[in-house]
């Protein structure tokens, strides 16, 4: 009777298969929500249970997430989050633990490449040693930052500590994989030339030919976790996921919450549910459009550009109007939002949604009918399906190498449920730059269909529950497709109130590690486009560097003292 | 002596507006971008600027990286002196021949790409190799193109061909009516403005050539890039479209002469700034296939010319 009823349940199939198949490695199977489970396996078989779910039963892997459970369980576990996409959809989260005194682990990323970036992550912030992991270079820690100490290890350091730096060169190697051929190196960064965003890229070229191309981000990394883990409650958190990004932050909030209410069973109200695909759907649509200006930025079709964000600066005054702030800020709570949308605003909203069709529409049209658009853009960044394939990467960067991955409808989560029968995911597969813009443009068009449907359909009643307890070291995953695709988030919520540990997934720390793909055999005049039609996402600098010529002194300012100048504008810490 | 002061007062007048041609143009991008823009002085504003910080160039550069700015504008007014302007006839008619003024403006291009190598940055690098490519590409449709205005006036001095062409005295008018057209398609490209703004694309090459220029240096190549367009323009003028300027020296006319020129200069600006704003920049892969129908249009004129109509 047990067995029967486990079966019916969304991922049962998979967990069956992996007895079946690797009879003796499950240790544990518990699920989290209706369509979540984790199954614990043993640290030996890790590479091949993933492997089998990844490439065998249709699994992509969004990201790893390394946790201390040393003081809970006595070990530190690695949580491998596999989106099952094709039958028998739902989330598969494979655990292993990993032995606190040996630290090592057999590297999945050799089978499956996807895990690349996790695992150099878990090398980083946990001491935890992927054994067989290809590439040994640091991901997140700066170079200046002493060997030993793992700022995410719950034993490890406050998080206001801040080490002394441990050399003063820059040790990173730039790998390239350009055969025998001869090639010069462009470097492009520390800050990227069009976006104007830090990342530093390695071109491999030949005559204009990019042969190869590597990159370093995290040059701004801002400790967010530790910071969530140690100074937030919980139930602040919501507001940091927020200031993650500067153009999808209510995409990471939602995210954030959901993790929690699916962790404790919270029933969100329906309306509730609804306005966030609403919110998420006008924060979609400012964040596309501001991509599509910046293609045609980067084609040199500048005209384009500001026209687009012309058109944008409307549906900032959306959001604006929905949520009180431009960038959709603030929303969300765990159990619901903190807004309701009144009649007047409904009203606003529907005529504000016409105008920006029409004006969207005849912009959109303009850039296609551009006469050399299409010869900037079509074969340019070619994202080889098998690539994506084997990197996972999201959003209109997969679908635009013909794959309809999209959280919204392949786990529908929030008002999307409403969704399910009049929308689909957008694919093309011209695996190119123009694909992917027009994945972009046909989404802007939904975005407006749906926000319509969903003000139309949105069911009245209360948009928040606080009824619940809160059940300690309970976790799940939080996921929505943002702008540029899907952002996972992973929490586990502790007995003080914090969170014990919270993971987010940027969507762009999928796209990242596939773009080296994307450069080969382009031109350097392509670099910037290639770039910006994964529309990348960075952060802002920590701190600037002011010479003096008359006096010719150098004086490196702080982030501490900047801000402080920023707030009261006096005591210059320039003046002493 | 009228001549010479005229041709000393075109370079100087040529000197001293061409930031406003610019500044114009700058502008007008603004208002189709439904932008507020800066004022069409603004180019002024920067050379004034930029005259009056430090010149700095990088560490393994040589004197060829200093030189290109003056050398540069120096040919420039050397050209300015020749060219017919608000004359038909050219102020001094050695510096009117079409092989002078085609080597001449390959001087300062070939400089222009020798300082971006020499300047030892890689954008600067790829910046320059691409302007002598667009050189190889565009010169011989150029030279064509006058080739065949030279055949139908049997002359090969432009204010001689302006005169000719002006009086409508031609021996095989479709035959310069069509290398007129190639001679406008390549100016077009000469002129260094989107789609084919190639080595100095920013998005691309951060200004490719110009990168590691800075302070008066950089003020002074700027404000050639921008009397080079004049000229270019000039150019086209005399040859192809020398109505309305002044075929005698009498303060009348040469004053009838100034303003026909204006109002030229203005409609030609006025429509490459229009195409300018409607396209993206050509993918570089794609050049030269584009500049392969000049050459096409301009030996279709060769056979027009031949053929004698």
């Amino acid at each position: 009777m047990k067995s029967k009823t486990l079966s019916k349940k969304p991922g049962a199939s998979h967990i069956e298969a992996v007895r079946e198949r690797f009879p003796g490695v499950v240790k544990d199977v518990a699920w989290q929500t209706d369509d979540q489970v984790t199954v614990t396996v043993a640290t030996d078989a890790l590479p091949d249970v993933v492997e089998y779910l990844y490439f065998g039963r249709g699994g992509w892997l969004p990201v790893m997430i390394g946790n201390d459970e040393r003081p809970i369980k006595g070990c530190y576990a690695l949580y491998y989050v596999l989106s099952m996409e094709e039958e028998d959809k739902g989330w598969v989260v494979v655990r292993a633990e990993v032995d606190p005194d040996t630290l090592e682990f057999p590297s999945v990323t050799p089978r499956v490449p996807a895990c690349v970036w996790s695992e150099r992550e878990v090398r980083d912030m946990y001491g935890l040693r992927p054994v067989g992991l290809p590439d040994e270079r640091r991901l997140v820690l700066p170079d200046d930052w002493p060997d030993n100490l793992y700022p995410l290890r719950k034993d490890s350091m406050d998080y206001r500590h801040r080490p002394q730096p441990a050399r003063d060169v820059e040790n990173y190697t730039f790998l390239s994989d350009t055969g025998d051929r001869e090639t010069t190196v462009v470097p492009m960064g520390p800050l990227h030339i069009t976006s104007d965003e830090p990342g530093h890229f390695r071109l491999f070229v030949e005559g204009e030919e990019i042969v190869d191309a590597d990159y370093r981000l995290f040059y701004i990394h801002r400790g967010m976790e530790k910071v969530a883990e140690s100074r937030l409650n919980y139930d602040a958190v919501t507001f940091l996921a927020d200031r993650i990004c500067g153009i999808c932050g209510c995409a990471h909030s939602v995210a954030y919450a959901e993790a929690v209410e699916n962790a404790q069973g919270i029933e969100v109200p329906a309306r509730a549910q609804a306005i966030r695909a609403l919110v998420l759907e006008v924060e979609r649509l400012h964040s596309h459009l501001l991509n599509l200006g910046l293609v045609c930025h980067y084609c040199g079709f500048d005209t384009g550009f500001q026209h687009f964000w012309r058109v944008r600066e409307k549906a900032m005054d959306l959001a604006e109007l929905l949520t009180g702030h431009r960038k959709t800020y603030g929303l969300n709570l765990i159990g619901g939002v903190r807004r309701d949308i009144l009649a007047e605003q409904k009203m606003e909203t529907i005529r504000l949604v016409h105008e920006l069709r029409d004006e969207t529409r005849s912009v959109v049209d303009a850039l296609l009918e551009t006469p050399n658009f299409e010869g900037r853009a079509k074969g340019v960044g070619l994202l080889d399906p098998k690539i994506a394939r084997a990197f996972s990467p999201v959003g209109p960067c997969v679908r635009g190498s013909g794959f309809a991955r999209d959280v919204r409808f392949d786990h529908p989560f929030d008002g999307y449920k409403m969704l399910q029968d009049s929308f689909k995911a957008r694919p093309y597969d011209g695996c190119d730059v123009l694909s992917r813009t027009l994945v972009r443009i046909d989404e802007v068009f939904d975005s407006f269909d749906m926000v319509e449907y969903l003000l139309e359909n949105a069911p009245s009643g209360p948009i928040l529950t606080e009824d619940w307890t809160y059940d300690p070291h309970k976790f799940a995953l939080g996921f929505t497709e943002a702008p540029r695709g899907e952002d996972v988030h992973w929490a586990m919520v502790g007995d003080n109130q914090k969170c014990y540990r919270w993971r987010a997934k940027a969507a762009t720390y999928s796209n990242w590690p596939v773009l080296r793909y994307m450069f080969r055999g382009n031109t350097i005049s392509d670099a910037a486009l290639i770039v910006g039609s994964i529309d990348p996402c960075y952060s802002c600098t920590e701190r600037v560097t002011i010479v003096d010529v008359k006096k010719k002194t150098e004086k490196v300012l702080t982030r501490d003292q900047l801000e402080s100048y920023c707030r009261r504008r006096t005591h210059s810490p320039l003046k002493d | 002596m009228t001549e010479i002061i005229i041709a000393i007062v075109q370079a100087l007048l040529l000197m001293l507006l061409a930031p406003l041609v610019s500044g114009t143009a700058r502008w007008m991008r603004a208002k189709m971008h439904t932008r507020r823009g800066p004022s069409i002085l603004q180019d002024y504003y920067d050379i004034a600027k930029l005259l009056k910080r430090q010149d700095v160039r990088t560490q393994h550069s040589s004197f060829v990286f200093r030189l290109m700015p003056p050398l540069y504008m120096g040919v420039l007014l050397i050209l300015a002196c020749g060219m017919p302007m608000i004359t038909r006839a050219c102020p001094i008619p050695v510096l009117g021949d079409v092989i002078t003024i085609i080597y001449l403006l390959a001087l300062p291009r070939f400089f222009f790409a020798l300082a971006a190598v020499d300047s030892s940055d890689a954008y600067s690098g790829v910046g320059g190799i691409r302007e002598l490519i667009v050189g190889v590409l565009v010169e011989p449709s150029m030279m064509l193109a006058l080739f065949v205005a030279a055949l139908a006036t049997g002359t090969t001095n432009i204010g001689a061909m302006g005169e000719a062409i002006g009086s409508l005295s031609v021996t095989s008018p479709v035959a310069v009516v069509v290398a007129a057209a190639a001679f406008a398609l390549a100016c077009y490209v000469e002129l260094g403005k989107l789609p084919y703004d190639v080595a100095e694309a920013e998005q691309e090459l951060q200004e490719g050539p110009l990168a590691e220029y800075s302070g008066p240096s950089l003020a002074m190549a700027k404000a050639s890039l921008s009397m080079k367009q004049v000229i270019v323009v000039s150019w086209f003028i005399a040859v192809f479209l020398p109505f309305g300027s002044a075929t005698e020296l009498t303060i009348p006319a040469l004053a009838l002469g100034a303003l026909v020129f204006v109002v030229k200069v203005a409609a030609i600006f006025f429509i490459c700034s229009i195409v300018e704003n409607l396209v993206s920049r050509v993918r570089w892969k794609y050049m030269s296939r584009q500049t392969w129908t000049v050459v096409g249009v301009s030996v279709l004129a060769l056979v027009f010319c031949v053929l004698g109509i």
